[in-house]
């Protein structure tokens, strides 16, 4: 499994060249100044938005690429993502949100239990994500996102509004997640903890502002 | 005096004629309304007409709101077209327009010289003035913008990361949209329904002008009271204290409901 995207984005006067190519079983991490263009990478990579022009592939399949006008929809790329503020449902308890979109069945099997386990959410299965913390919130959306059958794993900022403690022991569960995740992981942080600590190669968006802003991403 | 620091001593007395000029006339209302033959002015044969027809046309209007404001607001709130803040514009005029003008409009449009209305009638014998369907066509044109400009306000509050979380984990666009876009503006539906409800039940200049005053037709509640009070009848104040008390527990009934949507909703 791995990903590529070779693509370019022009939004108004903000312009962000990527050329990136990551193998399976790999972490990077991308950081960068806010508005450079980051979490537009993201969503390029998870289909909530096209590419102006450039081809993107996940494990050697095109999906999205301007010259053959090919857009695969979010819903069927397979990958999971993790949101700042972890992007869950306010009006579905804890046990729904982390098996969303897959009905009753997988709550019963041995694998919803080992992830439910892995990220501690044994005592908030009922609750629902207004009552929970912030560190909490990014439990689920993990969890939901590593119980989801996925090729690549988008992070953007997991750990930014955390609080040092849930931060440190937010950051153990994704490592030992990670540890055993096949497919690719990208993601976005301001912290250099969790850069040191959890990802294979960095890559820094190189972002030039003017009357234009202009932003490259590479790590070819 | 009381502890604590103090706010601008004297906004009260400017602010006691604006609650006066709005709490007085409803008051008056129940003062002098005839409390001992209530029951029996309210259930006469005028003013029961009335009321069913008004029911039955402003809970029609509602519904029609319901079903096709929602995809509007969205598509609003939700899709970059060419001439998008032009069209916001028309469909929300009806709410500053006066609403005999709207009458007239509708009438210009879909009465038997109109613009659609010659030609419903040329080619299907179909007439809307003055019928029961065009008082709910007045109600539509009226109070339909209430519920597009809440929906539209909701929609735009969605927050588009949950919506594209719930995508990338397997969900397609309709799904999306009717299990998580919808649940997150459950609340205001509500309140852009009671709005609606609440304007369509009032609804009387674009009524009397598009669909006339035909008691058991077109006769509404508002337009039976302006009858009642010309021809002296005591049904024009037992009909008011009856609109008063019904717009009171439907504020009353669902700001609660409200509240805690709000809450359950996370908003």
């Amino acid at each position: 499994m791995s990903l590529s995207l070779r693509c370019q984005l022009e939004r108004g006067s903000f312009s962000l060249d990527v050329d990136l190519a990551v193998p399976s079983r790999h972490v990077v991490g991308i950081v960068g100044e806010n508005g450079s263009g980051k979490t537009s990478t993201l969503d390029m990579i998870a289909g909530l938005m096209p590419c102006t022009t450039g081809t993107i592939m996940i494990d050697e399949s095109v999906v999205d690429e301007s010259t053959t006008n090919v857009f695969v929809q979010p819903e069927n790329r397979q990958v999971a993502t993790v949101f700042q503020g972890g992007g869950l449902l306010p009006h579905l308890s804890v046990e729904r949100n982390v098996a969303f979109g897959r009905g009753r069945a997988l709550r019963s099997t041995a694998r919803f239990d080992e992830i439910i386990d892995a990220f501690d959410l044994r005592r908030l299965l009922k609750r629902r994500p207004t009552e929970l913390s912030g560190g909490q919130c990014q439990r689920v959306s993990l969890a939901r996102a590593f119980l989801s059958p996925s090729r690549v794993m988008l992070l953007d900022e997991p750990t930014t509004f955390l609080d040092p403690d849930s931060r440190t022991s937010l950051r153990r569960m994704m490592k030992d997640s990670f540890a055993i995740y096949e497919g690719t992981i990208v993601i976005v942080s301001h912290d250099r903890t969790d850069i040191d600590e959890l990802v294979d190669t960095v890559c820094r968006v190189q972002a030039t502002r003017g009357v234009t802003t202009s932003a490259t991403l590479s790590n070819r | 005096m009381k502890r604590g620091p103090s706010s601008p001593r004297g906004l009260v007395f400017i602010g006691i004629p604006a609650a006066a000029l709005v709490i007085v006339p409803v008051v008056a209302v129940a003062w002098r309304t005839p409390w001992s033959n209530f029951w029996s002015t309210i259930t006469d044969d005028t003013s029961q007409t009335a009321l069913v027809l008004s029911l039955r046309t402003s809970l029609i209007t509602t519904v029609l709101a319901l079903l096709f404001g929602t995809p509007l607001a969205w598509l609003l709130a939700n899709s970059r077209f060419r001439g998008r803040s032009l069209v916001r514009s028309l469909l929300v005029l009806p709410m500053v327009l006066p609403p005999v003008v709207g009458g007239v409009a509708l009438l210009y449009a879909f009465g038997r010289r109109g613009v659609v209305g010659g030609v419903l009638d040329d080619w299907f014998g179909i007439r809307l003035a003055f019928t029961e369907t065009a008082a709910i066509m007045a109600q539509f044109f009226v109070a339909a913008p209430f519920f597009i400009v809440v929906m539209e306000a909701a929609f735009e509050q969605v927050d588009q990361r949950i919506v594209g979380a719930a995508r990338t984990f397997g969900a397609g666009p309709w799904r999306a949209f009717l299990t998580v876009t919808l649940p997150l503006v459950g609340p205001s539906v509500l309140a852009g329904l009671v709005l609606t409800w609440a304007r369509a039940l009032g609804e009387f200049g674009a009524t009397i002008t598009f669909a006339g005053n035909t008691p058991g037709r077109t006769q509404t509640v508002p337009l039976a009271v302006y009858g009642a009070l010309e021809s002296g009848s005591d049904s024009a104040l037992a009909l008011s204290m009856l609109m008063v008390v019904l717009s009171v527990a439907v504020l009353v009934l669902l700001r609660g409901r409200w509240v805690g949507a709000l809450r359950r909703g996370g908003a």
